[in-house]
């Protein structure tokens, strides 16, 4: 069996084509999807703060604090424009959305009318505007109601005791919101993702694109298989003194252990050039890479087990890989899916390996909170091999 | 060396041999002809235990194949139909790699991987990928491959198809030198040429049977078949083909070609009556061809089709 190991071993990296295959362009995927998916190692694990174009034609004392209120937020970055240019750049996808507070903001303030104000933005960049709706319409409320408030005692210290200066309603307004910030109704403690540096959008990036570039790898372990069928080598090997199965095995062995070799190869460039943090959980790292590497390798063998040509295998692999990496969150992160697709998404192997390494980079699980899912990316791996020795004792050891 | 009696194997309705029967001695070469489909393969492989016959035995070396199926594949070499090499390693490369599988001490296997490229005459491209190679040297390496573990019965499953002139030659040497060394072949073929150079005795199987077995010579006392001689004539009359059909009355003629056909025990003494009874008649004879008896007009005389058929 090493003897095939280590000539598949051979053929392998003496094909270029599939050294790069296999190594160069995941590494170059997960780099773009790193990327679209967020900034790579910036902002020590945060959010990159997102840009609102603000427009005050109102001018005055109320909008000048709303503003500087709204700039003072960690996650917003305020960028002053006039109103026009504001939607234009909008509509042309410089800028997720506008602020526009229009003349008569501090009247209609005063006065209790509805706020002339107005948020222009582009319906398709959700996780900005999401950003933005928690963060500024709290912010909105809490500084016109504070304005409010304090217009409001002013006013009625001023018709109770028209000779006493300004600062009496100071002192109250002060206590009352001093007393009011202490009881906060919600206290907001995230409990996710908080114990590493690495951002959700980087392993996301990595572990997606990883699960899909090792089954297009395995698939095409596999198909070597009916490759070899078809030009003769099998039957030559089976002239020999071995034996069908220890054919098989090699052929197992060896789409076991280029997965593995591939998906070292990719955490370690998320360790190195993405600054993924890895030294989370070593232990539950190695025991996942092993995991998913088993149960993709063996999903890649069975593939090619159940087609009848090499031509076939290439076909069936390439459609059920993107059907599975697409539902299974390797192309789009799960958590933006629709509940059905969530669902039917524990019927993939991306799933498993995904959430796997969700467990041990976001979620900082331990060790036995991440088992349930290697046992399963195991028994995914065990069912398959077992089906996939089946089918090729039926089909392909077979003159 | 070989005893095969009374093998039979079916593949579902389909009975690929049919009660087949022969003995091969040692140090012979023998031929297996027959079309495709006519079962060549299956016997190639019941021989090297891959098939197991429905009935019948097989005896290789005193070695039943139903008992010890690894045995039989150390005293035999396998040179496949297709070219079973792995393109993208070296001509040395592919040599250890298949000796390698009979678990060779390694310095003895480099030995005979040098040894066997030197029988194939490959020696100079050793170390090229095999990528490389013309059809004809990927074929030689198909034999040095086959060889490594130094078989005493060589099977060759159509070891000439797509291979130039040159290479051929290269192939029958290497054959011819085997068969000088003293090894037991097994050929496969539906080149009769090829089968009417080397062997010894020679099977003619059609449809899962053997419809003739021996020698050349035996064979074509079985099968009754004659040389053929053919006349072109450069122009002809009704008049002219009768009378020459009174004077030879197994004569046969084609118009549209104006050529003029008859079987003869012996060629050489029957060509100067039939020219004569021709010329008598008035014909004009154009060009003149023979072709003595050989496996094809066999085949042909057993099975009354063509071998390619």
């Amino acid at each position: 069996m090493l003897k095939l190991f280590k000539k598949d071993l051979k053929l392998f990296f003496h094909d270029q084509r599939s050294v790069i295959l296999t190594f160069l362009l995941p590494l170059i995927l997960i780099s773009l999807f790193a990327f679209a998916y967020g900034g790579i190692g910036q902002f020590n694990g945060r959010s990159q703060p997102v840009n609102l174009l603000v427009t005050d034609l109102d001018q005055s004392r109320f909008s000048k604090e709303i503003i500087y209120k709204i700039d003072s937020l960690e996650d917003i970055r305020i960028v002053v424009s006039d109103s026009k240019k504001s939607k234009d750049l909008v509509i042309r996808g410089k800028y997720a959305c506008a602020l526009i507070i229009y003349e008569g903001f501090q009247d209609s303030l005063e006065a209790g009318n509805p706020m002339p104000v107005e948020l222009v933005y582009d319906r398709s960049r959700e996780t900005e505007i999401g950003i933005l709706q928690q963060n500024l319409i709290s912010t909105l409320i809490s500084s016109t109601s504070e304005i409010m408030i304090k217009k409001n005692i002013e006013k009625y210290l001023q018709e109770l005791f028209p000779d006493d200066e300004n600062d009496i309603s100071n002192d109250i307004f002060g206590t009352l919101i001093k007393n009011d910030k202490k009881k906060e109704v919600i206290k907001w403690t995230p409990v996710v993702g908080i114990k590493n540096d690495t951002r959700l959008g980087l392993i996301q990036a990595v572990a997606g694109t990883a699960i899909l570039m090792l089954l297009f790898s395995v698939a095409g372990v596999g198909t070597s298989i009916l490759e070899e069928k078809e030009n003769g080598t099998i039957n030559r090997l089976l002239y020999s003194p071995l034996r069908g199965s220890t054919i098989l095995y090699s052929k197992m062995l060896f789409a076991f252990f280029i997965s593995i070799l591939q998906l070292t190869a990719m955490f370690l460039f998320a360790w190195l050039i993405l600054n993924m943090d890895m030294s989370v959980n070593i232990p539950g790292l190695i025991l996942m890479i092993i995991a998913t590497s088993f149960a993709v390798s063996s999903l890649g063998i069975f593939l090619a087990a159940v087609a009848k040509t090499r031509q076939q295998a290439q076909n069936l692999s390439t459609i059920i890989i993107l059907v599975m990496s697409a539902i299974g969150g390797s192309m789009i992160p799960l958590f933006i899916m629709p509940p059905i697709l969530q669902k039917i998404a524990l019927l993939s192997v991306n799933y498993w390996g995904i959430q796997g390494f969700y467990d041990l980079f976001w979620r900082v699980l331990p060790l036995k909170e991440v088992l349930p899912k290697i046992i399963i990316l195991i028994s995914i791996g065990l069912i398959m091999t077992l089906a996939s020795i089946q089918l090729f004792k039926k089909r392909i050891m077979k003159l | 060396m070989i005893q095969v009696r009374s093998v039979s194997k079916s593949f579902g309705k389909i009975e690929a041999v049919c009660d087949v029967s022969f003995n091969i001695n040692k140090g012979e070469i023998f031929g297996i002809l027959g079309p495709n489909g006519a079962g060549k393969s299956t016997i190639v492989n019941i021989l090297n235990t891959l098939v197991k016959p429905d009935r019948g035995d097989v005896i290789i070396d005193g070695v039943n194949i139903k008992g010890d199926g690894d045995t039989i594949k150390l005293i035999m070499g396998v040179v496949p139909q297709e070219i079973a090499l792995y393109e993208e390693l070296t001509a040395y490369e592919n040599l250890m790699f298949w000796g390698g599988l009979y678990n060779i001490p390694k310095t003895i296997l480099r030995e005979n991987a040098n040894k066997t490229l030197d029988i194939v005459d490959l020696s100079y491209r050793k170390n090229d990928r095999i990528k490389t190679f013309s059809g004809g040297m990927k074929r030689r390496i198909n034999i040095a491959c086959s060889l490594l573990h130094n078989p005493k019965i060589l099977v060759l499953d159509e070891p000439t198809v797509g291979v130039d002139p040159q290479n051929r030659n290269h192939i029958f040497e290497v054959i011819e030198r085997l068969h000088d060394e003293g090894m037991t072949i097994i050929y496969t073929t539906h080149y009769m040429e090829e089968a009417e150079r080397f062997c010894d005795k020679i099977a003619i199987m059609d449809v899962g049977h053997i419809i003739a077995f021996g020698t050349l010579k035996e064979l074509r006392e079985i099968s009754d078949a004659k040389d053929l001689l053919t006349i072109q004539l450069a122009d002809f009359n009704n008049e002219t083909i009768s009378a020459v059909r009174s004077a030879i009355p197994l004569i046969r003629f084609d118009s549209t070609s104006k050529t003029l056909e008859a079987d003869c025990e012996n060629i050489s003494n029957e060509i100067s009556v039939i020219t004569n009874h021709i010329q008598n008649a008035g014909g004009v004879i154009e060009r003149i061809y023979t072709r003595g008896t050989n496996l094809e007009s066999i085949f042909l005389k057993l099975t009354g089709k063509k071998l390619r058929d």
